[in-house]
């Protein structure tokens, strides 16, 4: 599809416009740290950050969601639905994160359609933006992922100095284009080679990581004791899950607050946490550190393949960045090549 | 090498080799400069992996209580705050005192790697590290800087209380004589000054951040509850749901249930990912116990518990 361009001082019109059609999510920063949020305007919109804290997965799959409320009076049990979300763009997401939307799809797209996060996803057009600098977790490169290329985008920008390159990539991406009228104008040309140049210097001081044999060493590493030793640091919190943009188990309750009216909520949970698979009577399949390490690493890097012939990380970095113990996944990926 | 590591190294190793301890919990070099990352050593050959450096921000003695049930004693290497810690556990009989031996080292101050981050690029591998009067001179794979101290020093470490261990069985380096500076609550006199509007204002935006990843619990040595009330599904007195009005519940519990027992160490502020300032909280805590009760910061000496734990006849009862 075609390749349009769009002039920087051009940006915050345009997001005013589709704020005023749509509900516009954006990376705002507030003390330092940059955030996702719904906007109202352009206003306060940063395109020149790295990375955002959390990933805007939570605009398809809430870090908590209600389900529906229910009356237990009612004597016909109706259940209410909640309502969908209204048309969407996301505007900004990095590559990396994009990937991870396509990751989520597959979960959520699947066999199984999950209404909730489809709502989302269907009404959501995704505006990203290449990286034209790393940061220094960031490996996407090692999952195929390029900082200048964006599939699963519908629009992807690429900083060129005064201006935007915008490659529409979708039939969605062109209804927004044309609905912004002259804000776009067509590329000139020079925008594919221009853009080359901008993301260079994000694919080379990225870590460059190799994936090759990784899957097939860790099919046979299950009672491997690289888990009992790398497991003894981890402090069981979950922060490489929630700030994962891939990560997308949930645990499902009810809240009533004592009363016959009340709601089901779904929420984010993490398999790093020792409740995650504590059953009723006190059976635990992972009792300890070390399954459960083992557990957030074999997923990502074996069974999601397995299952969905994927890797199940994008190589964002956030879990290096935040763990508290320095668990590194890049230095897990390393270790298990090395290890016999 | 410098002469702390090297201690380390030596003590580790005799430690195990008369086995006179099982593990030793100290710091090995990170994945990326500008880190260190907890190990755990169980045969003398492996306490060459022991390091010290700017970089040793973990506090250790919380890993004690995981491994309470660890067939044997334990060694853990401490600094200053950290070694308030192992008072705690030990007033907390979550271990007892004699299964321990602690490793101190005195600590001048430790450097933040987010601040480092913004400076120069730390996905290299720490080469070597050296203190030239006020700055730092840190070598990696990836590059060099020379670094004024100060500007990426750990902000609790401005206002340290001990800079040398209030414990130690062993010392891994000669003391410190640097004059701790009186924590005036300075920050925390400008929050109590604000309108209550202000001050819910102010915390509700940072509590509406908070992903409830539990790593500020995690990592506190003064949270060891057997269950936690957050863990707790019946009744579920915090709900798993992420909304402020949640969060807040548990900021709020959080800080009263280490109210008179947080021993300041800061690793709670350290861990949490979204930048929530817990320290206020609890410094705003310690300040009231510290003028109410004339407390020493908890932890600082062997005996002693927490002030709002004890039970003593003679207690005045003004209320009832
Ligand atoms: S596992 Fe870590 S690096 Fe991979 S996608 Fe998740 S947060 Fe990013
Ligand atoms: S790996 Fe790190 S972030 Fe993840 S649970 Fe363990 S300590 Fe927390
Ligand atoms: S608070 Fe004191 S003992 Fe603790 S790291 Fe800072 S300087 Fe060292
Ligand atoms: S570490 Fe931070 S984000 Fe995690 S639960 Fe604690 S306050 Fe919330
Ligand atoms: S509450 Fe925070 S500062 Fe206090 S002891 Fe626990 S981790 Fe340390």
């Amino acid at each position: 599809m075609a390749n349009k361009s769009i002039k920087k001082d051009q940006v915050k019109s345009l997001l005013d416009k589709l704020a005023q059609s749509n509900q516009l999510i954006a990376p705002i920063q507030s003390e330092g740290i940059t955030l996702f949020k719904p906007v109202k305007s352009g206003e306060g919109v940063v395109l020149d950050y790295q990375n955002a804290l959390v990933p805007p997965k939570d605009f398809f799959f809430p870090q908590s969601e209600k389900m529906f409320t229910y009356d237990t009076t009612d004597p016909s049990w109706a259940i209410t639905p909640v309502d969908g979300v209204p048309n969407r763009v996301l505007f900004g997401a990095r590559p990396c994160d994009v990937k991870s939307i396509l990751l989520l799809d597959k979960v959520f797209d699947a066999e199984f359609r999950d209404d909730y996060y489809l709502d989302k996803r269907n009404k959501t057009t995704i505006v990203a933006m290449s990286c034209t600098d790393a940061r220094h977790t960031c490996f996407c490169g090692a999952f195929g992922i390029s900082p200048g290329e964006a599939e699963g985008a519908d629009i992807l920008l690429t900083d060129l100095g005064d201006k935007y390159l915008a490659e529409v990539l979708t039939e969605k991406g062109e209804a927004l284009v044309s609905s912004c009228g002259s804000l776009f104008t067509d590329d000139d040309g020079n925008g594919p080679a221009a853009k080359e140049k901008a993301v260079a210097p994000a694919k080379e001081k990225q870590m460059q990581i190799g994936l090759e044999g990784v899957k097939e060493k860790l099919d046979n590493m299950f009672d491997h004791p690289i888990w009992d030793t790398e497991s003894l640091r981890c402090i069981g919190c979950g922060t490489c899950t929630f700030v994962c943009p891939t990560c997308h188990c949930f645990d499902i309750v009810d809240f009533n607050n004592q009363s016959s009216i009340g709601y089901r909520y779904r929420c984010a949970d993490s398999c790093q946490f020792a409740n995650f698979t504590r059953a009723a009577g006190g059976h635990q399949p992972r009792p300890s550190k070390k399954e459960r390490t083992r557990q957030r690493f074999m997923h990502k890097l074996r069974y999601f393949v397995d299952r969905y012939g994927d890797f199940g990380c994008v190589g964002c970095g956030r879990c290096i960045e935040k763990c508290p113990v320095n668990l590194d996944i890049a230095q897990i990926i390393n270790k298990v090549k090395e290890v016999g | 090498m410098n002469n702390v590591t090297e201690n380390l190294r030596k003590t580790a190793a005799k430690l195990l080799q008369d086995q006179e301890v099982k593990m030793v919990i100290g710091y090995g070099a990170g994945s990326e400069a500008g880190r260190t990352q907890p190990v755990f050593i169980t045969s003398p050959e492996d306490a060459e992996k022991l390091v010290w450096n700017p970089f040793c921000v973990n506090g250790l003695t919380k890993y004690l209580s995981d491994l309470k049930n660890f067939d044997g004693k334990i060694a853990v290497v401490v600094k200053g705050c950290d070694s308030r810690g192992i008072f705690r556990l030990t007033q907390d009989n979550i271990i007892p005192r004699d299964q321990v031996v602690v490793l101190g080292i005195p600590c001048a101050g430790q450097m933040s790697y987010q601040k480092l981050a913004a400076k120069m690029d730390v996905s290299g591998q720490l080469t070597d590290v050296q203190e030239k009067g006020d700055n730092l001179e840190i070598k990696t794979s990836k590059g060099n800087l020379t670094v004024k101290k100060s500007e990426i020093l750990l902000d609790k470490c401005a206002l340290c209380e001990n800079h040398n261990p209030v414990i130690a069985d062993h010392l891994m380096g000669d003391k410190i004589d640097i004059a701790p500076k009186p924590e005036d609550y300075e920050e925390i006199k400008k929050y109590e000054a604000l309108s209550v509007e202000e001050k819910a204002k102010f915390w509700l935006s940072h509590f509406e951040r908070c992903i409830r990843c539990y790593a500020c619990r995690n990592t506190c040595p003064g949270c060891t509850c057997r269950e936690c009330v957050f863990d707790a599904i019946k009744p579920d007195w915090v709900g798993k749901e992420l909304n402020v009005s949640e969060n807040e519940l548990f900021h709020l519990t959080r800080a009263m249930h280490l109210a008179g027992r947080c021993v300041d160490c800061g690793e709670c502020d350290r861990v949490c990912p979204m930048d929530i300032p817990i320290r206020l909280l609890n410094k705003k805590l310690l300040k009231d116990c510290k003028e109410l009760f004339e407390m020493a910061t908890p932890g600082s000496s062997e005996e002693g518990g927490s002030v709002l734990g004890q039970y003593r006849l003679e207690d005045p009862e003004e209320f009832m």
